[in-house]
């Protein structure tokens, strides 16, 4: 949940980038922190294999300074998503306010996506809390590549619940910030 | 609305209560520097060297570690972790839960002996858990702490910071 720290006049948010290995979650967040004015962002602090496969999560505080009176701030992550890190998923899931699912167009990661966004269900209301309420919007990353599934057919697998989903390739940044600006609104709007 | 869904509002006359707690717990132990986070990885308020500049991050990786030895935990099939402690070779760190939702953590040298820190923790965890429950009682509404316009004005700087 959101911390509105009165006496300081801050409001916390924390967005989580969720989906299954090699997505892009990583991604969308090197594009954001390397677009973002210097002021509004802090490090990109990740935790990762030696490989550059994430262990345990990326990291990217945004800062987006004083909104009436009161500073604000969007606490980034992404999850691992090799399948073997399924409890670290659930461990930087908590607590978060609201979820980026980045699922990956390729036709042979359709299924990868599917178990991927069941376990998420699981996780949230594993939180007590309501993944029909939950704010969760859908990125499908990789539109570029050859033979990405057709958007229909991403919807019709991934998109039952009717979220807000964006064509994205976020090694190029196409999407990443329509993205980010639908879920910080979301969770805005959810405080 | 699902409660777990709503935001926590900490006033500030709580704040300054946590405030007094943290330096209570830093003069007594010595320690150096003394941080209340949310389960979330967010600093509620920190107290100490004023110089630290890392405590966003510091906030997010000792949260990520009280996460994960939750879920050790769950493996080991034992109810939680409360505490955990991390040996440093100039500095320590001692962390604990308070509740389900907030994390203290002490940052102390040497010069500090663990048996004082861990009986002087019980005591600020104690009452750092009867101002949560104050917290989690009050139910403020949104719009009387941050006014109705706060949401469009949000948007607008969302619009205005978020782009390429």
């Amino acid at each position: 949940m959101a911390l509105i720290n009165v006496a300081a006049r801050e409001i916390h948010c924390k967005i989580v980038y969720y989906g299954p290995g090699m997505s892009g979650k990583t991604s969308n967040l090197q594009y954001i922190h390397s677009q973002v004015p210097k002021e509004t962002k802090g490090e990109l602090l990740s935790i990762a294999t030696e490989t550059e496969r994430t262990l345990f999560f990326d990291f990217l505080p945004l800062d987006l300074g004083k909104v009436r009176g009161f500073q604000t701030r969007f606490h980034l992550y992404t999850v691992p998503g090799q399948v073997l890190y399924e409890r670290t998923r659930v461990a930087v899931l908590s607590g978060a306010d609201g979820v980026v699912f980045v699922a990956d167009s390729q036709k042979h990661k359709l299924e990868e996506n599917i178990r991927s966004l069941r376990e998420l269900a699981v996780n949230i209301t594993r939180q007590n809390k309501r993944f029909q309420d939950f704010p969760v919007v859908l990125q499908y990353n990789k539109r570029d590549v050859p033979g990405a599934l057709p958007v229909a057919t991403l919807d019709k697998y991934l998109n039952t619940l009717g979220w807000q989903r964006f064509e994205a390739t976020a090694t190029n940044g196409a999407g990443v910030f329509d993205t980010l600006k639908a879920i910080s609104k979301l969770v805005i709007s959810k405080l | 609305m699902d409660p777990q869904l709503t935001s926590q509002i900490v006033p500030a006359e709580e704040i300054k209560v946590i405030e007094e707690c943290l330096v209570r717990l830093a003069e007594d132990t010595g320690g150096n520097y003394v941080l209340l986070l949310d389960k979330s990885g967010q600093v509620i308020t920190a107290q100490g060297d004023a110089a630290r500049q890392d405590i966003t991050a510091l906030g997010a990786l000792i949260a990520g570690t009280f996460a994960s030895s939750r879920e050790v935990a769950k493996l080991l099939r034992e109810k939680d972790f409360r505490q955990l402690f991390t040996q440093g070779v100039r500095e320590n760190i001692f962390i604990s839960l308070i509740e389900d939702q907030w994390i203290l953590c002490i940052i102390f040298n040497k010069g500090t002996h663990i048996g004082l820190v861990k009986v002087l923790t019980k005591k600020a965890t104690d009452d750092l858990s009867v101002v949560l429950e104050r917290v989690r009682e009050q139910q403020k509404a949104r719009d009387d702490v941050l006014g109705s316009s706060f949401r469009t004005s949000m948007e607008d700087t969302i619009d205005l910071l978020f782009r390429d």
